[in-house]
C-alpha cells in the first residue's frame, strides 16, 4: 500500500481570467493532520473544492492509496471516505441536528423511503460521546450555538465513515478557549486513524496541531515542510514571498475630546425579543482608536447597526461630539460627521451594478458639488472619481466607468475606504476592514487607520481577528452577548487574556 | 488591463445597449418561428401564407392598419413604461394591469359623468392609476408583503369595483344599454376625446388616430431623463440593484418604493387614459371579467426593451403590430389569439434573455470575457 | 345551508390541492406563479379528454382517464416552468408571468380550433363526477383531495423524498455539498406542482358547471391558492384550514342570492367577488411579518456559484 492515503499530483484549476491552481502537488500521510497554509485568495479552498469534487481540475490526477480515482461530485469524495467542513456551514437552519446529519445518507426503507431516524440517532449519539462531540439531536441548528454547529459538521463527516477530514478554516468563528478544544478533537481523530487535512492563514494553530504543511501563494505551491523544524517566520515568508512586517509604528497619542459617546443603549430582537446589544456605554475620543473585540455574533453589528441607524434602538443615547443623533436618519446621522466602512461590502458598501464613480459619490451625490436642481453633474463626478482613483490607488479595469461587480475584493475595499474617508468626517466607523483581503491590502487598510488617528480623527474599529485587535487599537472593549464585558489596554493584555473575555469566562467594570 | 486596442466584436460585446437588443431581437425571431410552428399544427397548409405573413404585413398595409398599430402602440408605451419602470427599482409591477383598470374608470367617468376637457380625464386616468399603484408600494415598504402579490390581488379587486361602479345594476350614468357598453365619447363627450390635430386623416380617417401616440412618447423621453440624468433617478436604481446598500447610503428605501410604485400605477393610468379618450374602444363591464390585456402586455413590452424607456416605444409597436397582425388573420384557418401566444412565447424567452446576452458576448469576444466571477469562490 | 357547505367544500378542496403543489414548488426552492396558467392548461385538457372518452364509458373510466390527462397536462406545462427556472436561470416570478398569459391565450387557441368555431366555450357532462350524498352534493375532487393531503403529509415529513426537497428549499448549497442533486428535486418539486394544478384546475371547472368558456381562465383561483399557501405557511394541515376559511369567502358570493338576508343586502355579485381578495389582503398584512418562507426561493441554484 502507498505512504499516501491521499496525493493530488500537478493540479491545474482556471476560473475565467484567473489561474486559482497552478500545477499544485499536495500529498496526505494516512493519521496525519497536514496543513494547508496560503493568504486569502492563494487558492486553498479551490484545491480542497477539487478534492471535494465541487470542481473538476483542468489537469493533474487525484490518486487515493495509490490508486488514480476520479471524483465529479460530492458524492464521489463520500464514496471515497472524503469530508468538509466548509468555512461557512453548510446547514440547513430549520432543520434539527439529526436531520442535518443524515442528509444525503438517510436510512430509509427500500420502498418508498420512509426515513428511519431511530437507527441514526443511535449512531449519532455513539459518534457523539466517542469522539468527545456533544450534541443535541433534536435541536434546531439556529437555535444552537456556532460550537455546536461546528460540531454538527464534524459529526455529518464521521457519520459517514469518512477517513480524509478537510477542515476549511475552522477557527475563524470560534473563541481561543474553543480554539482550543477544537484542537483536541483533532488531534483525537488523528489519534483514531483519521486523516485530517487543515485550511487556514494562522501560524499558531499550525505549530500547535500539525505534522506536516504544504504553503500555496498565488495558486502556486511553495512547499511542504516539517512543521515542528521549521519556524513560524519562515513558514510567514514562504507564505507571503517576502518579510513581512505586520507590527505598527505606532506615533504618540494626542487625545482630543469626545467625538462619540453611546449611553446605556439597549437593542431587541425583533424575531425572539432578546436583547442584542445591552445597555451599552462607551466613548471615543479625538486621535484614538477603539476597538471593540468579541466572537462573532455577540452584538457587534448590530451596535454598529444601531450607530450608523441601520437599526433601531430600544434605548439609550448616541452623541456625535455634543449633538444627540439617537433619533437621526442615516442620512443625517452622515452628514453631521459620521462615516462607515461596513462589515459587508456587497451587501451594504457598494451598489455592485453601479460603476466605480457612481459608487464613490455614493453618499454625496446630492451635494451641490454633483447636482444642481436634481440633476446630476456628470462631468464633475468623473473628475472626482478620477482623483479618488489616483489617490488611493483604487485599481479596475476601466477606470470610473468600471462596474463595481467587476473588481477584486481588495480593490472593491479600498474604493469604500477613499469614499468614506474622503468625507473627512471626525468620525470612522471601521467594521472588519480587513476581512478576507491579502497581506498587502491588509497592511495598507492598517495604516489608513493609523493615519486617520494621528490626524486627530475618532476611529471605533470593529474586528474579530487576534492580531488585529491586539496591534491596531489604543483601546480594547470586549463584548460578549451584547454587554461590555471588560476594557483592556493592548499594550498590556495577551491573547489568552483577552479570550477569557471574549468566552464570557471573567468580567469587569 | 483592458488593451487599447479591442476589436469590433469586442467593443460590441462589452456594449450593454448591444447585447440588449441582440438578445431581444433573438427573442423575436424564436418567438415568432414557435408561432409558426403553432400555426402548422393548426393547419400546415397555410401556415405561411394566411398565417405568419398575414400577422407580419397586416401592419403596415394599409394606412389604416398602421393607424390601429399606433393607436393601440400609445398605451402600451405606458404600461410598458410603468412596469419598466418599477423594474429599474427593483419591483415587478405585476399590477400594471389594475392601474389601468382604475385609469380607465378616471378618465371614462370624468368625461362621461362630469364632462370634463380631455387633459383633465388624462389627469383623472394618471390620479387614480397612481393611487393604485401607491397601495402595493406601501404594503411592500411598511409591511414587507411581497409587491407581486399585492400587485395580483387588487388587479381582481380593482377591476370587480370598476365593472360594479361602471355598470350599476344597469342604472350607472356611465353604462349604455344599447351597446352594454360605456358610452361612447364620440357621442356624448367630444370634448373628452384627445384630439387628432389632423392625424387621423394620414391613416384613413381612422378616428381613433390622436396625439396620444405623441404623449406616450414624451413620457418615455419624461422616464429617461428621471432615470438617467437626475438624483431621483440615481436613488431609484440604487435601491433596485442594492436595497441594502442604499439604506446605507442614507436613500430612504421606504419612501423610495412607496414613490416607485405611485410612478408606475400613474403611467399605467394615463396608459387607459390614451385608450380610451382616443376612443379605440368602450368599457365593457358585464363582459369584462378579465384584466385587460394592455396591462399584461405591458410587461412584454418593459422586458422586450429590457426596461429601457426608449426601447420601450419600439417593443410597443411590435407588439401591437403583431396583435393588429393577429385580428387580421382569416378566421377560416386561424383564431386571433395566436398573437397573444406569440407575444407570451416571446416574454417566456425575455425571461432568459440574460443566458442570450451572455452567448453573444462570448461569441463576439471570444473566451476572454471578462466577468464578475474573478477568483473562484476562494473568500 | 347545504349550499354554502357545498361550495365551501368545492372551493376548499380547489384551493387546497393548488396550494400544497405550490407548496411543493416552494419548499423546494422555485416561486410558482404560474398556478394561475397550469389550472387553465389542467382544466382545459382534463375537459377535452372527458369529451373524446368513447360513448358509454363507465363513470370510473371517465374519472380515471380525465383527472391524469389533467395531471400530466399541469406537469407538462409546469416543465416550460422548471425548465427557464432551474436550467437556465431566468427570473421565476417572470418565467412564471409569461406562463400565465401564454396559457389563457394557448387554451383559447386550442379550445376554438376543438370547436372548430369562433367560440372557446367547451361543453361536457359533470355526471360522473358528482354524488348526492343525501341531502348534499359532493364531487369526486372531495376525495381526491383528502388523499392529497395526507400524501402530502407524509411525503414531506416522513420521506427521504421530502426531506431532501426541504433542504433544497432552505439551503442549496448544503443540500448540494451532501450530494443531493438539487437541481432533480427542484425538478420533482415543480412536476408535482404542476400535477397538483392541473388537478384543482379541474376541480375548479367541472363539478358545478356543465359548459366553460377558457376566455375567462380561472379567474384568479390561481392567485388565491397561493395566498392561501403563504396563509398556510408552506405547511400541509395548515393550508387545508387556510383554504377552507378562503373558500368561505368565496362561496358567498355564490349563494349570495338563495338567502334572503343576504340578498337584501343588495350586494352584486361584484362586491363578494372582491371579498376573498380582500380578505387576503388583510390577512397577508397581519400575518407577514411573522411569515417564514422558504429561505432559498426564487434564488435560480448555479452549481458554480457555490
Amino acid at each position: 500500500m502507498s505512504d499516501y492515503i491521499i496525493e493530488m499530483l500537478n493540479i491545474t484549476k482556471e476560473f475565467p481570467g484567473i489561474i486559482a491552481n497552478d500545477n499544485v502537488t499536495l500529498q496526505l500521510r494516512r493519521g496525519e493532520i497536514h496543513a494547508l497554509l496560503g493568504e486569502n485568495g492563494a487558492g486553498k479552498s479551490t484545491l480542497m473544492s477539487v478534492l471535494f469534487g465541487l470542481y473538476q481540475a483542468e489537469k493533474g490526477e487525484i490518486r487515493k492509496n495509490g490508486e488514480v480515482v476520479r471524483i465529479k461530485d460530492p458524492n464521489d469524495a463520500n464514496a471515497l471516505g472524503i469530508g468538509m467542513v466548509h468555512q461557512h456551514f453548510k446547514l440547513v437552519e430549520v432543520f434539527s441536528v439529526l436531520d442535518n446529519i443524515i442528509l444525503g445518507v438517510e436510512p430509509a426503507t427500500k420502498h418508498l423511503g420512509f426515513l428511519q431516524k431511530a437507527e441514526a440517532r443511535k449512531k449519532v449519539l455513539e459518534l457523539s460521546e466517542r469522539y468527545g462531540l456533544k450534541v443535541d439531536p433534536d435541536a434546531m441548528v439556529e437555535d444552537i450555538t456556532v460550537g455546536m454547529q461546528q460540531r454538527t459538521e464534524i459529526l455529518k463527516m464521521l457519520y459517514r465513515d469518512n477517513e480524509v477530514l478537510i477542515f476549511d478554516e475552522p477557527t475563524a468563528v470560534l473563541t481561543p478557549q474553543e480554539i482550543d478544544e477544537l484542537m483536541k478533537i483533532m488531534k483525537g481523530l488523528a489519534a483514531e486513524g483519521k486523516s485530517i487535512l487543515f485550511i487556514t492563514h494562522k501560524l499558531d494553530e499550525i505549530k500547535a496541531v500539525a505534522d506536516r504543511c504544504t504553503v500555496l501563494r498565488k495558486g502556486r505551491c511553495v512547499g511542504t515542510v516539517d512543521v515542528a523544524t521549521t519556524s513560524k517566520e519562515e513558514m510567514s515568508e514562504m507564505m507571503v514571498g517576502r518579510k513581512v512586517q505586520l507590527v505598527m509604528d505606532k506615533a504618540p497619542q494626542k487625545l482630543g475630546e469626545s467625538i462619540l459617546s453611546v449611553q446605556n443603549l439597549t437593542v431587541r430582537s425583533k424575531r425572539h425579543g432578546k436583547p442584542l446589544v445591552n445597555n451599552v456605554s462607551f466613548n471615543v475620543r479625538r486621535g484614538e482608536i477603539v476597538c471593540i473585540a468579541g466572537i462573532d455574533g455577540n452584538g457587534q453589528s448590530e451596535l454598529v447597526y444601531t450607530l450608523t441607524g441601520l437599526m433601531k434602538a430600544e434605548s439609550g443615547k448616541v452623541y456625535l461630539g455634543d449633538r444627540d443623533i439617537s433619533h437621526m436618519s442615516i442620512r443625517e446621522r452622515n452628514l453631521s460627521g459620521m462615516s462607515h466602512i461596513p462589515e459587508d461590502r456587497h451587501k451594504h458598501g457598494l451598489v455592485l451594478d453601479y460603476s466605480l464613480e457612481n459608487n464613490l459619490v455614493l453618499k454625496r451625490y446630492f451635494d451641490k458639488q454633483f447636482s444642481s436642481r436634481g440633476f446630476l453633474k456628470f462631468n464633475e463626478i468623473r473628475t472626482y472619481a478620477e482623483k479618488l482613483i489616483e489617490q488611493y490607488d483604487v485599481r479596475s479595469g476601466q477606470g470610473p466607468v468600471t462596474v463595481a461587480r467587476s473588481m477584486s475584493g481588495g480593490n472593491q475595499q479600498k474604493a469604500i475606504i477613499a469614499r468614506e474617508i474622503d468625507l473627512g468626517n471626525d468620525l470612522l466607523i471601521a467594521v472588519q476592514p480587513t476581512r478576507g483581503l491579502d497581506v498587502g491590502a491588509i497592511e495598507y487598510i492598517r495604516k489608513e487607520l493609523l493615519r486617520q488617528r494621528d490626524s486627530g480623527k475618532a476611529v471605533l474599529l470593529v474586528s474579530l481577528e487576534l492580531d488585529e485587535v491586539l496591534e491596531v487599537p489604543d483601546r480594547i472593549l470586549v463584548m460578549y452577548e451584547g454587554e461590555i464585558v471588560g476594557e483592556l489596554d493592548p499594550r498590556h493584555t495577551t491573547a489568552k487574556e483577552l479570550g477569557l473575555y471574549m468566552a464570557g469566562a471573567q468580567r469587569k467594570g | 488591463m483592458d488593451n487599447k486596442k479591442t476589436s469590433l466584436g469586442g467593443r460590441l460585446a462589452s456594449s450593454e445597449a448591444f447585447l440588449s437588443v441582440a438578445a431581444s431581437l433573438i427573442c423575436i425571431v424564436i418567438g415568432l418561428l414557435l408561432g409558426v410552428i403553432v400555426l402548422a399544427i393548426i393547419n400546415a397548409e397555410h401556415a405561411i401564407g394566411d398565417g405568419l405573413l398575414v400577422i407580419l404585413q397586416s401592419g403596415i398595409k394599409s394606412p389604416r392598419n398602421m393607424g390601429t398599430v399606433l393607436a393601440n402602440a400609445a398605451p402600451l408605451i405606458m404600461t410598458g413604461l410603468s412596469v419598466g419602470f418599477a423594474f429599474k427599482t427593483g419591483l415587478f409591477n405585476i399590477g400594471a394591469a389594475g392601474q389601468y383598470t382604475l385609469g380607465a374608470f378616471g378618465a371614462l367617468y370624468c368625461a362621461i359623468v362630469l364632462q370634463l376637457p380631455w387633459y383633465l380625464c388624462l389627469l383623472a386616468a394618471m390620479v387614480l392609476g397612481a393611487i393604485w399603484g401607491a397601495i402595493p408600494g406601501f404594503f411592500k415598504a411598511y409591511m414587507n408583503i411581497n409587491e407581486v402579490i399585492t400587485s395580483i390581488m387588487f388587479n381582481w379587486i380593482g377591476l370587480y369595483m370598476v365593472n360594479d361602479i361602471m355598470y350599476g345594476k344597469g342604472q350607472s350614468p356611465m353604462y349604455d344599454l344599447a351597446t352594454t357598453k360605456t358610452y361612447s365619447l364620440r357621442k356624448v363627450a367630444q370634448d373628452a376625446m384627445i384630439p387628432s390635430c389632423g392625424m387621423s386623416d394620414h391613416f384613413g380617417k381612422l378616428q381613433s388616430v390622436t396625439i396620444a401616440i405623441f404623449i406616450a412618447i414624451l413620457f418615455a423621453v419624461i422616464v429617461y431623463v428621471v432615470l438617467n440624468k437626475t438624483t431621483f433617478g440615481y436613488e431609484l436604481k440604487a435601491c433596485g440593484f442594492n436595497k441594502n446598500a442604499a439604506q446605507y447610503a442614507g436613500i430612504n428605501d421606504k419612501r423610495n418604493i412607496i414613490l416607485s410604485m405611485t410612478i408606475a400605477g400613474a403611467l399605467a393610468g394615463v396608459g387607459a387614459g390614451l385608450y380610451y379618450l382616443s376612443t379605440v374602444a368602450e368599457w365593457n363591464p358585464q363582459v369584462s371579467t378579465a384584466l385587460p390585456a394592455i396591462g399584461f402586455n405591458g410587461i412584454s413590452a418593459a422586458l422586450l426593451a429590457c426596461s429601457n424607456p426608449i426601447g420601450t416605444i419600439f417593443s410597443s409597436l411590435f407588439i401591437s403590430y403583431i396583435t393588429v397582425g393577429g385580428t387580421k388573420l382569416s378566421t377560416q384557418y386561424y383564431t386571433k389569439e395566436i398573437a397573444d401566444v406569440i407575444t407570451a412565447l416571446i416574454i417566456y424567452l425575455c425571461a432568459f434573455s440574460m443566458l442570450f446576452r451572455s452567448k453573444i458576448r462570448a461569441l463576439l469576444a471570444g473566451k476572454t470575457r471578462r466577468t464578475g466571477l474573478g477568483k473562484g469562490g476562494n473568500d | 345551508m347545504f349550499l354554502l357547505l357545498k361550495y365551501t367544500l368545492l372551493y376548499t378542496v380547489v384551493l387546497m390541492m393548488v396550494a400544497l403543489g405550490g407548496m411543493f414548488s416552494e419548499r423546494s426552492g422555485i416561486i410558482n406563479i404560474a398556478l394561475e396558467g397550469i389550472m387553465v392548461i389542467g382544466g382545459l385538457i382534463g375537459v377535452i379528454a372527458i369529451q373524446l372518452m368513447p360513448a358509454g364509458s363507465s363513470a370510473a373510466a371517465i374519472v380515471i382517464c380525465s383527472v391524469l390527462a389533467a395531471a400530466v397536462a399541469g406537469m407538462l406545462y409546469a416543465a416550460l416552468l422548471a425548465f427557464a427556472s432551474i436550467n437556465l436561470g431566468a427570473d421565476q416570478t417572470i418565467g412564471g408571468t409569461a406562463l400565465n398569459m401564454l396559457a389563457t391565450a394557448l387554451a383559447m387557441v386550442i379550445a376554438k380550433g376543438f370547436n372548430g368555431s369562433a367560440s372557446a366555450k367547451l361543453e361536457y357532462s359533470n355526471r360522473p363526477f358528482v354524488y348526492e350524498i343525501g341531502p348534499l352534493t359532493v364531487n369526486v375532487f372531495l376525495f381526491i383531495g383528502i388523499v392529497i393531503l395526507i400524501l402530502s403529509y407524509i411525503v414531506l415529513y416522513k420521506t427521504r423524498l421530502g426531506l431532501r426537497l426541504r433542504a433544497c428549499g432552505e439551503h442549496p448549497q448544503a443540500a448540494d455539498s451532501v450530494g443531493i442533486n438539487v437541481y432533480k428535486m427542484r425538478y420533482i418539486g415543480v412536476l408535482i406542482s404542476g400535477a397538483l394544478g392541473g388537478i384543482g384546475g379541474m376541480a375548479y371547472i367541472i363539478p358545478s358547471v356543465s359548459s366553460w368558456n377558457f376566455e375567462v381562465g380561472v379567474s384568479g383561483a390561481g392567485f388565491l391558492a397561493l395566498a392561501v399557501m403563504i396563509f398556510g405557511q408552506w405547511k400541509p394541515f395548515r393550508i387545508c384550514f387556510a383554504a377552507v376559511f378562503f373558500a368561505l369567502f368565496k362561496s358567498l358570493a355564490n349563494i349570495a342570492s338563495s338567502i334572503p338576508a343576504m340578498a337584501a343586502l343588495g350586494w352584486t355579485q361584484n362586491m363578494y367577488n372582491m371579498i376573498p381578495f380582500i380578505a387576503s389582503m388583510i390577512i397577508l398584512a397581519f400575518t407577514s411579518k411573522k411569515s417564514r418562507a422558504p429561505k432559498a426561493e426564487g434564488i435560480p441554484y448555479d452549481k458554480g456559484s457555490r
